[in-house]
């Protein structure tokens, strides 16, 4: 159940765990803060979640997530508290190996928590139109007219403005892998995880 | 209309289990109050009970058979055959994973640490901190619910983040200091603002967990309105809230129940002690006169009363050029010896009306049978406008606090009750909230008009007839419309509305309101009673009393004026109250006979000034010997100096203005051994004066002797502090004539007169002060007060100010005509509630504390009437002059013909030296100037 129970659908390009978040942090900001599961418990809940999204959580805190989604669900005072941990729980009942990944392995399959993930053009897509470098904010992306081009990885913040402006999926996310040995997560990572205009 | 927190007392009976035990409760009980009445301990933080439920901590859920989840004990009814459960696996894991919610929000390293107890140990000494970061550098240590809390929940590891604020601790207001990072968002000061005291200060601020309390728009306490009651310090379970004084004295040693030596009221305190001492004060509960509540004085102004640094504690006498210190028995026989020689004629006592009863009786039969003198008064013949006399016919009127929180309609005149009086305004609060009709009669604006159905403002200075037209078209059943001219019972016609400044339809629509209503109280204010047709007003309230279900409650200044009046602490009143002599229809005051204050007023000296608890005056009073027995040294020189024990050292009784005789409990022992010179109780000294004058049947043991000879003497007053209320009944048959005796005053009369404001002509409105205790001005030691700075300059309406041309602190010459010619310089207020062409000023009945500089000077020599007055920017007393050599000299002129009472010299012109001099010295304001 996410929301207001509405059907929402979804393609591979959405990260259960960033959108678990980002309805979180919607009822963080609303609550009211009379109660103290709703205004305590949902900032937690949304610090872990936050956490997970860098890959800075371990398995600890998922489970303090679940403990502390249902005491915010059992103990609140009005629908708003009761309902607010309702995106963690079903995104945790139907998609718990994307958050135990972001934990375990800090990859996103989704390419969509940018601290886990790197960009890199694809040089066999890219057809060196420029759209990228017109949009990219910090310059970090180089090359000739007609010519695939470069991403310096250094100067990228991840805006994702590229991703966006290409028309060719020649822009993709790779995991950043946490443990170098493992070049299997890195591997399905990139083809799992191109981010493009496909969806649209 | 909110949940009333706690059920009547008189509802049927619920039986419900908790915890497979039988418990019986009122119907409309909260489960969880029922537990606590059964013993049965339920974990809560936000619940308190004088406020309604709110069910923010959740901690105090229970299981109910038949209801789903978890039930909070707090917002449900115990109803007939409940079975209740509170403690269970599941009860316990979910009160721990939300106290660990909350305690993630606090700092409670401490709580949690494993290493307290030797800690505890190891720094015992208090650990003064600006920010707390744990339980130890927390001013509220062992006595704090939240450590309650953790202990009987049993926390040992807190599983979430701390997420400490950072807030920075806001430590500018007066009076009390607040620690946000310690709030745990409870909400009970907010319900206390709102639900109890009515004044709706404190507020929830933003959201979610931004959440913050505070008054909104980010204004300051004083600004939003505070009356700094203290309630909110009182009910926060944390040490977010605490009082600046007492904030390190630790957790108190006990408590004990008195009465607040302040004013009338007499509410009653829960006075707490550390090691002896006086720590704090809060309201005890008593439905009967404050029902817990407090106002500025009781909450905050008892420490630093009786412990100021100034405060004199020793036996002093002058000897030569030198005031040194003595021991008791020199200094009784020095002021015994000179009592034996003065000639009874030549010797006044002043007693304050501050003091408790036992003082005033004792002090009164060594004058009058000790010493065979009739020089016995008090200031209250000055200060209690119209006299004794009035204000004994006003306490023979039915007086309950009680009643006005009951009443169906409310009269109440000249009263602010922001800081004075606001537990009246707290009963005001409450008769609304039931849904009485309020309609105020004053002047100003105040803090009770905003919320007033019906508000008449008449002209300033005549709220008084105001209030007597309002009273009498009430009872005659007969509006403006419907009365013919000059109706037989006074009844105001349209013209005489007119001249009071009033409409005839809003006046008709106030009256209308009342007469709808059963129970009516009319709370009249201090001020009124200076102003003009009082005596008619006291008469209309005698003749109003007469009805069923009509309560008066009168205000004045002074705690125990119902105990001097009855005592007989006045001149020409003898216990009972009886009056002295044949003059009894003639003013009180003005006994030319005798010595009284008024005497001294026309010049008369007496040989031996004797003032206990009074310091009238700025400057010595003319005298050969003058004796000063108080709590502080006066700001004039004295022969000998009796220090009194205060309120805190020793045992007494006051009677409130409703009759009660209520005791004041020491909470400090003073030494028990008789050389020790340490402070005495009044009672004390005069008994052994009486002593030395061979009259030992005047002497006394302790406070309940003097009692049992007051008993004796008058039947009707208890031996033993009493809390029933008594009317006060007269010794010595019907009252004077009301109302015919001219008002000695300036032309107050002359409305129609009334002249454009900003012509530089104003009605001087005279306010007494209301921060005084015995002979001390309570600003003067009290430092929060004194930043209020409520009792500053003259003050005047805003757009009166621009007329005139002078910003906030200038000063200004305000010439005086009438009684006597008269000018002083003052500082200009600012003040949005006063009406134009209005200057509203404090008078001081107490010098004591507070340093006298010209501006007192000049304050003490304004009538205390209200008089119509012109008012021009700038110092004009010396056009031309340098200025500061001007101030000077006419400081000092004032200075030396005010040697003797200062009020003898027909034109005097006195100087203060404000601080801005400003630019206006050269403008002219007066009529024509402009």
């Amino acid at each position: 159940m996410m929301g207001s129970g509405g059907m929402v659908v979804l393609d591979d390009t959405t990260c259960m765990v960033d959108f678990a978040r980002f309805f979180l942090t919607f009822t963080a900001e609303e609550s009211c803060g009379k109660c103290v599961p709703c205004r305590v418990g949902t900032a937690h809940m949304v610090d872990i979640l936050d956490a997970i999204c860098k890959g800075e959580a371990d398995m600890t805190d998922l489970e303090k997530l679940e403990r502390l989604a249902h005491t915010v669900k059992e103990n609140s005072l009005c629908g708003l508290g009761q309902t607010a941990p309702n995106p963690v729980l079903s995104s945790l009942r139907y998609f718990r190996d994307e958050f135990e990944e972001h934990i375990r392995e800090r990859r996103c399959r989704a390419a969509v928590c940018t601290e886990l993930v790197e960009f890199h053009i694809i040089p066999g897509n890219c057809v060196g139109c420029l759209r990228c470098v017109a949009v990219c904010p910090t310059g970090a992306i180089s090359g000739p007219r007609a010519e695939p081009q470069s991403l310096d990885a250094s100067k990228c913040i991840k805006c994702r403005s590229c991703v966006e402006a290409c028309r060719y999926n020649a822009i993709s996310g790779d995991a950043i892998v946490a443990d170098a040995a493992d070049p299997t997560a890195a591997g399905a990572g990139t083809t799992a995880a191109t981010g493009g205009s496909d969806a649209r | 209309m909110r949940a009333e927190p706690l059920p009547r007392l008189d509802a049927p009976l619920v039986r419900l289990t908790i915890d497979n035990l039988a418990v019986a409760a009122p119907e409309g009980t909260s489960v969880l109050h029922a537990a606590e009445a059964a013993g049965i301990f339920i974990p809560s933080l936000c619940a308190h009970k004088e406020l309604s439920p709110f069910g923010s901590c959740r901690l105090c859920a229970v299981e109910i058979e038949g209801m789903p989840g978890h039930s909070l004990a707090c917002s449900t009814l115990a109803a007939d055959g409940m079975r209740v459960t509170t403690d269970s696996p599941a009860l316990r894991a979910n009160r721990r994973e939300v106290l660990e919610l909350i305690l993630s929000q606090h700092p409670s390293s401490c709580l949690i640490c494993e290493q307290r107890s030797a800690c505890e140990r190891s720094q015992e000494t208090i650990h003064k901190a600006g920010v707390a970061t744990g339980c130890h550098s927390c001013t509220n240590d062992g006595d704090c619910e939240l450590q309650l809390m953790v202990e009987r929940i049993g926390i040992r590891d807190i599983a979430f983040p701390i997420t400490y604020r950072a807030l920075e601790p806001e430590l500018d207001d007066p009076f009390y200091d607040r620690d946000y990072n310690l709030c745990i968002l409870c909400g009970r000061c907010v319900r206390m603002c709102q639900e109890v005291r009515g004044t709706a200060v404190l507020a929830f601020k933003y959201r979610g967990r931004k959440t913050l309390i505070g008054p909104a728009f980010g204004e300051s306490h004083t600004e939003a309105g505070c009356e700094y009651c203290g309630a909110c310090v009182t009910v926060c379970p944390t040490g977010a809230l605490s009082e600046r004084v007492s904030k390190w004295d630790g957790s108190p040693d006990g408590r004990q129940t008195s009465t607040c030596p302040f004013c009338s009221l007499g509410c009653q305190l829960d006075v707490a002690y550390v090691h002896g001492r006086l720590s704090s004060a809060r309201g005890a509960p008593d439905p009967d006169v404050g029902d817990g509540q407090l106002c500025v004085r009781g909450a905050f102004c008892l420490p630093e009363t009786t412990h100021h640094y100034s405060r004199a504690r020793k036996p002093m006498l002058r000897q030569g050029p030198y005031f040194r210190v003595a021991d008791w028995e020199e200094a009784l026989t020095a002021v015994s010896a000179r009592l034996r020689e003065v000639a009874p004629e030549d010797f006044l006592m002043l007693l304050s009306g501050d003091l408790p009863n036992e003082a005033l009786y004792s002090a009164q039969r060594l004058v009058r049978d000790g010493l065979g003198s009739p020089g016995v008064d008090s200031t209250l013949s000055a200060s209690l406008p119209g006299g004794p006399r009035r204000w004994m016919r006003l306490f023979a009127l039915p007086v309950s606090l009680q009643a006005l929180s009951q009443a169906d309609a409310v009269v109440i005149a000249g009263l602010d009750a922001r800081f004075s009086f606001s537990v009246v305004g707290v009963q005001v609060r409450r008769a609304l909230r039931r849904g009485a009709t309020i309609v105020t009669v004053d002047a100003r604006d105040s803090n009770l008009a905003v919320m007033a159905d019906h508000r008449l403002q008449p002209r300033p200075g005549t709220e008084a007839r105001a209030t007597s037209a309002l009273l009498r078209a009430i009872m005659s059943h007969a509006t403006p419309d419907g009365a013919p001219d000059g109706a037989p019972d006074g009844v105001p016609d349209r013209r005489a509305l007119r001249r009071l400044g009033l409409g005839a339809r809003p006046f008709a629509d106030a009256v209308n309101a009342v007469e709808a209503g059963g129970s009516l109280a009319v709370v009249i204010g201090p001020r009124v009673f200076d102003g003009d047709g009082a005596d008619r007003l006291v008469a209309d309230l005698e003749r109003l009393a007469e009805r069923p279900g009509v309560t008066v409650v009168p205000l004045t200044l002074g705690t125990n004026i119902r105990g001097a009046l009855e005592l007989g602490a006045l001149a020409n009143v003898l216990p009972g109250p009886r009056p002295a002599g044949a003059d009894v229809s003639a003013d009180a005051s003005r006994d030319f006979g005798r010595f009284s204050l008024a005497s001294l007023d026309e010049g008369r000296r007496p040989q031996v000034l004797y003032l206990v608890g009074e310091t009238p005056f700025t400057t010595r009073p003319d005298a050969d010997f003058v004796i000063a027995q108080d709590l502080y040294l006066p700001p004039f020189e004295v022969d000998a100096f009796l220090p009194a024990a205060s309120f805190a050292e020793a045992d007494g009784t006051l009677t409130n203005l409703e009759g009660r005789v209520q005791a004041v409990h020491a909470v400090e022992s003073s030494s028990t051994d008789a050389a020790a010179s340490t402070p005495r109780p009044d009672w004390q000294v005069f008994s052994e004066l009486a002593a030395r004058l061979g009259r030992p049947d005047l002497q006394y043991q302790d406070a309940a002797a003097v009692r049992a000879a007051i008993h004796a003497e008058l039947p009707r007053f208890p031996a033993e502090p009493d809390r029933r209320p008594r009317r006060l009944a007269f010794v010595g048959g019907p009252v004077g004539r009301p109302g015919s005796r001219p008002a000695p005053s300036g032309d107050t009369e002359a409305g129609d007169e009334h002249a454009p404001a900003g012509s530089g002509r104003f009605l001087l409105v005279p306010e007494r002060a209301g921060f005084r205790h015995r002979g001390i001005d309570l600003a003067g030691v009290v430092e929060g007060l004194g930043e209020l700075r409520l009792e500053e300059g003259l003050r005047l309406c805003p757009d009166d100010m621009e007329r005139l041309c002078v910003c906030d602190g200038e000063p200004v010459t305000v010439r005086v005509s009438a009684p006597r010619r008269l000018t002083v310089v003052l500082p200009a207020r600012s003040d949005p509630g006063c009406p134009r062409g209005a200057a509203f000023v404090t008078l001081f009945d107490a010098w004591g504390a507070r340093p006298v500089d010209g501006v007192s000077e000049a304050l003490s020599r304004l009538p205390a009437r209200p008089v119509r007055v012109r008012v021009s920017a700038g110092d004009r007393t010396r056009p031309g002059a340098a200025p500061s050599a001007a101030g000077d000299r006419t400081q000092k002129a004032g200075g030396a013909a005010g040697a003797g009472t200062g009020r003898d010299t027909p034109a005097q012109t006195v100087s203060a030296r404000p601080a801005h001099r400003g630019h206006a010295s050269e403008r002219d304001t007066t009529p024509g100037g402009r």
